[in-house]
């Protein structure tokens, strides 16, 4: 355990990094979650962004943005005012848009304007770039490192895809450089590269039935395509490359945190416990937990762990006062208690189920945030702000 | 069990779920796609059926719904009673599977997927994964018993959640797009054409009752609807609660929050504590109601509801409720 920088809580985290990265299994309310630490971060008076790259569109609908694209949109500083924003703190939002950030770096690092048309006009570049699954992590990972260097900014915050994608997307700078630096690739590059090293050599055997083995199945005209695409980055996988270590530095580097977000139940914080064991083994340091959605017990201290029915009569004889003869009191009162015995059961669940994940993040020396099932759903900006108040509470 | 406006047709007048032989059961994360899906198992077996459930995820949870032991079923499956088996499809092995078909010669292929500069091209690049799952699926449709007839009569895959599931099934239209001509191409276009053959395949969005999810099973189908050309024929909305009242007592919250704030119930919470539970039940349930109403309006589709189940799926006590919800026409 290497030691904090900062007291642990959700407060500090976000008054001191520049990237916050919400993790989390669908269902769990990341985007909520992600978005009410963002709106906590303005409140401490940071200029913060919240970016989601997941393609399912939730982000717009919890900021009660109509549309939210790929420039940031800036929550109207009136609102944020309202929600407990000091002047000097902002809070916008953007969705990722793969084919714009892609487009992007290619204008970036293409040497001409021909080699950027001849790649912008590549029918496989087209393909990878905006229609085909597992492209958003390349493009996510380059956009949090260009927002976060972004002087308009002081914090970003991420709302990542549901588990196995969050996954991805934490390997997609190492894969994308694997994949630039792959021998097969190179050699598709750099033909000559090769010549003389022997070891290389045999490799390049292997390489050339590899191109042989998916001609006949894809046919020639798409390894064309392929070859021409790569031969199209040639120029700019050097830049590529540099891009893709410095995105690796950064997201894996002291100025960012990753915050976990789990669910309540008990389906859910099994698998926020499998997501916990991943991640400690990769090289993701864990700030802190945001349990959403808890059911926490409404009454004086502690969920009851019993209630006796004899409370029943005396429920019912005042129940039967205050409402008059023709109100059925005894139904009333035994209906009464039993939700509440109900409710103190799912209460108990929750807290069961939510502790040994939670001391497991505690153990690793980062906050634990519990969230309240409130009575309506959380997809707005006061919705947001409770939230931000259970998450500030800690600091 | 629906509680469709009445625009819709109602659920009951649907064609059973299992007579189709495809069903692509998708939703956002966290609705519950799972359960669902080894609940229609259940259900298919229990009707007769050979029925192949398919997971797509890296993790398995069929195994955990369907049997004691969370085995992983893995690429070769697993069987759990009789007509009911499970598999988790790994693009690897499905692409060894496929390269091998192909090309007829399985040494050369073990080579080159162990290659490492062919992993790293292929762990980096883009829809293959979705295309070779699909295509997989494809091939289990086609096999053919021993004796004759399908080797499975229904197969339910467990689809990624909504965002990705949607990119998922497009993959064959984009393929073919890029690929153009050969046997890739071909092969893509058969998949897209099972896809799309609306007497054998469903697509089946799970849905709860909230918001978010309420939303975008809404956009899915919009965009199901404008393009991809999949059959859908009815919403499933999981975890939907019952009313928490008693029918003689509608305002039971509102009665309780009138008693002395002072009245001790011995053994008992408050009244403010009771008030409270009673009122947050009371919210939830017509919070839940109110999105069962839009789902209904937003998609002009028939829903099948599954109730809320307090301890949540754990195994078949509780898939037997959903099965029974899903295909009443089958007799438990």
């Amino acid at each position: 355990m290497s030691p904090r920088r900062e007291a642990a809580t959700p407060a500090a985290i976000l008054a001191g990094r520049r990237i916050v990265i919400c993790l989390g299994c669908g269902g769990v309310g990341k985007t909520t979650v992600s978005a009410a630490l963002a709106l906590l971060g303005a409140r401490l008076g940071r200029r913060v962004l919240v970016l989601t790259i997941d393609p399912a569109r939730r982000l717009a609908d919890a900021l009660g943005l109509e549309q939210m694209g790929h420039e940031p949109r800036r929550i109207a500083p009136d609102l944020l005012a309202r929600l407990g924003v000091p002047p000097e703190g902002e809070l916008s939002a953007a969705m990722l848009d793969m084919k714009s950030t892609f487009d992007e770096l290619v204008a970036r690092f293409a040497r001409s304007d021909a080699e950027r048309e001849r790649i912008l006009a590549n029918p496989i570049y087209q393909h990878v770039s905006d229609a085909l699954a597992g492209s958003a992590e390349y493009s996510a990972m380059e956009k949090v490192y260009q927002l976060s260097e972004s002087k308009d900014l002081d914090l970003v915050v991420l709302d990542t895809p549901p588990a196995q994608h969050a996954l991805d997307f934490l390997e997609a700078p190492e894969r994308l450089l694997g994949f630039l630096e792959s021998p097969l690739v190179r050699l598709m590059l750099h033909p000559a590269f090769a010549a003389g090293r022997t070891g290389f050599r045999l490799f390049q055997r292997g390489a050339a039935r590899v191109l042989k083995l998916m001609e006949r199945v894809s046919g020639l005209a798409f390894l064309e395509d392929v070859s021409e695409f790569l031969l199209a980055f040639e120029g700019m996988s050097e830049g590529f490359r540099e891009r893709a270590r410095t995105v690796e530095r950064t997201l894996f580097g002291p100025q960012t945190a990753f915050v976990l977000a789990a669910g309540p139940g008990p389906e859910a914080a099994a698998q926020g416990a499998a997501l916990l064991e991943r991640l400690a083994a990769s090289r993701v340091s864990l700030a802190g937990l945001v349990v959403n959605r808890m059911r926490l017990w409404p009454g004086e201290g502690a969920a009851p762990a019993a209630i006796s029915a004899d409370a029943a009569g005396l429920l019912a004889a005042a129940l039967g006062e205050a409402h008059g003869a023709v109100f059925p009191a005894r139904a009333a009162a035994e209906a009464a208690l039993e939700l509440a015995r109900g409710y103190a059961s799912l209460v108990q669940r929750d807290a069961r189920a939510v502790e040994p994940l939670a001391g497991r993040v505690r153990e690793r020396g980062g906050f634990v945030t519990r969230i309240p099932e409130f009575d309506r759903d959380v997809h707005d900006l006061d919705g947001l702000a409770a939230i931000a108040d259970r998450l500030g509470e800690l600091g | 069990m629906s509680a469709a406006a009445p625009s819709q047709p109602p659920s009951d007048l649907l064609a059973p779920l299992l007579e189709r032989r495809l069903i692509i059961v998708t939703g956002k994360g966290g609705t519950g796609k799972t359960s669902v899906v080894a609940a229609l198992g259940l259900a298919g077996a229990r009707a007769g059926k050979r029925v192949l459930l398919a997971e797509t995820g890296r993790d398995e949870n069929l195994p955990r719904l369907l049997a004691r032991d969370a085995r992983p079923a893995g690429y070769e499956g697993r069987a759990y009673r009789a007509g009911l088996r499970s598999m988790r499809v790994d693009p690897y092995e499905a692409l060894g599977e496929y390269l091998s078909l192909q090309l007829g010669v399985a040494p050369l292929v073990r080579l080159v997927l162990g290659n490492r500069g062919f992993r790293q091209l292929m762990d980096a690049a883009p829809g293959w994964r979705e295309l070779i799952t699909l295509g997989k699926v494809w091939h289990l449709e086609q096999q053919v018993a021993p004796g004759g007839g399908p080797l499975f009569d229904l197969l339910v895959i467990d689809a990624p959640a909504t965002g990705h599931g949607l990119t998922f099934l497009d993959v064959p239209r984009v393929v073919q797009a890029a690929v153009r001509a050969g046997p890739l191409s071909r092969h893509a276009a058969a998949v897209e054409a099972m896809l799309r053959d609306p007497q054998a395949t469903l697509l089946l969005p799970v849905a709860l009752p909230e918001e978010l999810p309420a939303r975008e099973t809404a956009e899915l189908v919009d965009r199901v609807r404008g393009g991809i050309g999949i059959r859908i024929d009815r919403i499933v909305v999981n975890a939907v609660p019952a009313p928490p009242f008693p029918a003689a007592v509608p305002d039971l919250d509102a009665r309780l929050a009138a008693l002395p704030p002072g009245l001790a119930l011995p053994g008992a919470p408050s009244p403010a504590a009771l008030t409270r539970c009673a009122a947050h039940l009371r919210s939830r349930y017509e919070l839940a109601q109110e999105y069962v109403g839009k789902l209904g309006e937003w998609t002009q589709l028939p829903l099948v509801t599954l109730p809320w189940l307090p301890e949540g799926v754990r195994g078949e006590s509780e898939l037997e409720i959903l099965a029974r919800a899903l295909a009443p026409e089958v007799a438990s």
